[in-house]
């Protein structure tokens, strides 16, 4: 893993928070405890959700955090690209169009010796010597017993060998060397996967409004300023199920779900997330952002936790 | 048709409307609604009579401020302890194995890990079903309580000299009573608190 240099770029793309580079992936994850979603899937193999790979999908949340932090920024892609293509030089346009042509040519090159090989190796199955490009043909003398005769005689009978051997001649006559079509070269076309380069690293100050986040945001801030780990929350019916270290080695603790301060919430919806958090060991935990605390503390530009309040729930086992 | 004044009534009220009633003619609460004041004798009543809790006493003010409480709160103290914090579950494991290898060294005794930590004094919150909540007023129940309630300090002193030191954050359980009279338990914590390893 190459390190990282922070402030490191979000990708905002149709209102999604996007990490194309794998580096910091793993930072965000190793760094600053954001897992994301990877999304990524096979372009003709959509169908393959399984396997996912890069980019990371990052909730608002996350993105957000990442960002008050000063550990990120973030980029308009769209605005980039068009921008970063228009003021492109023209030199360094070609450059790119040329390394673009090297690479499709290094690509057809691979592509003919593979085919080159096959067919080969088909013909030698087939007992004959394919026609070397550049090297001279062998010197049939040398080859004559050792190739043709063992293939030739394999599973034929007598009689159709010896109808064979009239109508070839001498069993002992060279193979005679087959010439594969030539083709000339053709250089394969290139889709680029990435577009840094060519475009250059985009700069830091190109400020985006922060990402919008709903009000269960300051539940996420507090939790993830307590060193927890979150991920999307659906499967246990709330906003996160928050980890007490890394999702792959620790089970979730809590099952969270962010309120407004003055919402109202059914007591209900309480008791159902309280049983089925205990029911799967772990706690259902609410909160949300004092919102006088929050005013008051508004003066200092960093967000305050102390304004957070959250509450664990268990059944009692009464 | 008329009856004789000394036959029985079709319908019997049951013993908890008897003592709805009674209380409420008794003591009419000043500083509560007489819903709220009934629905804590209800909890009470549960409590008492269904899980066998002892010392249940209704709290009106708060033993903190003394200001009266959003709503009348109950404290008492269970049969078994309600909550261990899983921290403390650890010692006691190790307590119990500790005395389990001595009991084996002495010869005889029981093999099985024995823990039996002493019940704690805890806070209960009535409410019943069909209310609505927010996080404003649950923070505001919090405020008014203390950490254990007030005649669980002074028994707890009394019976090992200090408190338990796993106590350290405010917990309450909310009762939550439907129309049918089932009444469900679960524990509040106030804060971020990891989950018992059920």
């Amino acid at each position: 893993m190459a390190p990282v240099a922070e402030p490191f770029p979000i990708s905002h793309i149709t209102g999604r928070y996007l990490l194309f580079d794998i580096d910091a992936i793993s930072h965000a994850r190793r760094e600053h405890n954001i897992c994301g979603v990877l999304v990524g899937t096979i372009p003709n193999l959509s169908q393959q959700n399984v396997f996912l790979g890069v980019p990371l999908e990052l909730m608002p949340e996350e993105a957000r955090v990442l960002i008050e932090q000063g550990h990120a920024y973030l980029v308009d892609e769209a605005e980039a690209h068009q921008t970063g293509f228009a003021q492109m030089k023209r030199e360094d346009r070609l450059a790119y169009l040329q390394t673009l042509d090297q690479q499709g040519l290094e690509r057809a090159k691979v592509i003919q010796e593979r085919k080159e090989e096959r067919s080969e190796k088909v013909l030698r199955e087939k007992g004959l010597v394919p026609m070397k490009q550049e090297s001279s043909c062998v010197a049939p003398s040398e080859t004559s017993e050792s190739t043709s005769t063992p293939s030739l005689g394999i599973g034929i009978s007598n009689k159709e060998s010896t109808a064979e051997l009239s109508l070839f001649g001498r069993p002992s006559d060279p193979p005679k060397p087959v010439a594969l079509p030539e083709t000339k070269l053709e250089a394969q076309f290139i889709t680029p996967t990435t577009s840094y380069p060519p475009l250059a690293p985009r700069s830091v100050n190109s400020s985006l409004p922060l990402p919008k986040v709903a009000q269960n945001y300051p539940l996420f801030r507090y939790l993830h300023s307590m060193r927890y780990f979150s991920m999307p929350g659906l499967r246990f019916g709330c906003h996160y199920s928050v980890y007490p270290g890394d999702p792959l080695r620790f089970h979730s603790h809590f099952l969270a779900t962010g309120i407004g301060w003055d919402e109202e919430f059914d007591l209900l919806d309480i008791v159902g997330g309280g049983r089925l958090g205990t029911g799967v060991k772990k706690a259902y935990l609410i909160g949300g952002e004092d919102s006088d605390k929050a005013t008051q503390n508004a003066s200092g530009d960093a967000p305050n936790e102390e304004s957070v309040r959250a509450f664990s729930i268990e059944w009692a086992g009464l | 048709m008329t009856q004789p004044d000394d036959r029985k009534q079709a319908v019997l009220p049951s013993p908890l409307q008897t003592l709805l009633l009674g209380d409420l003619d008794r003591n009419s609460p000043k500083n509560h609604l007489p819903s709220l004041h009934s629905l804590a004798l209800q909890v009470q009543h549960n409590l008492q009579y269904m899980h066998s809790w002892t010392d249940l006493r209704i709290h009106t003010h708060s033993p903190i401020t003394n200001q009266p409480l959003p709503r009348p709160l109950l404290s008492g103290l269970p049969p078994l302890r309600l909550y261990v914090h899983p921290d403390e579950q650890i010692e006691l494991l190790k307590q119990a194995d500790r005395q389990r290898i001595a009991n084996k060294e002495a010869g005889g005794g029981s093999n099985a890990l024995v823990i039996k930590p002493d019940p704690e004094y805890e806070w209960i919150l009535p409410t019943r079903l069909s209310e609505k909540w927010t996080l404003r007023r649950l923070a505001d129940v919090f405020g008014a309580i203390s950490m254990v309630p007030p005649e669980g300090d002074s028994a707890m002193v009394n019976n090992h000299g200090q408190a338990n030191r796993w106590r350290s954050t405010k917990r309450i359980v909310m009762a939550t009573a439907d129309t049918d009279s089932t009444i469900v338990y679960y524990i509040i914590h106030d804060g971020v608190v990891k989950p018992r390893p059920n």
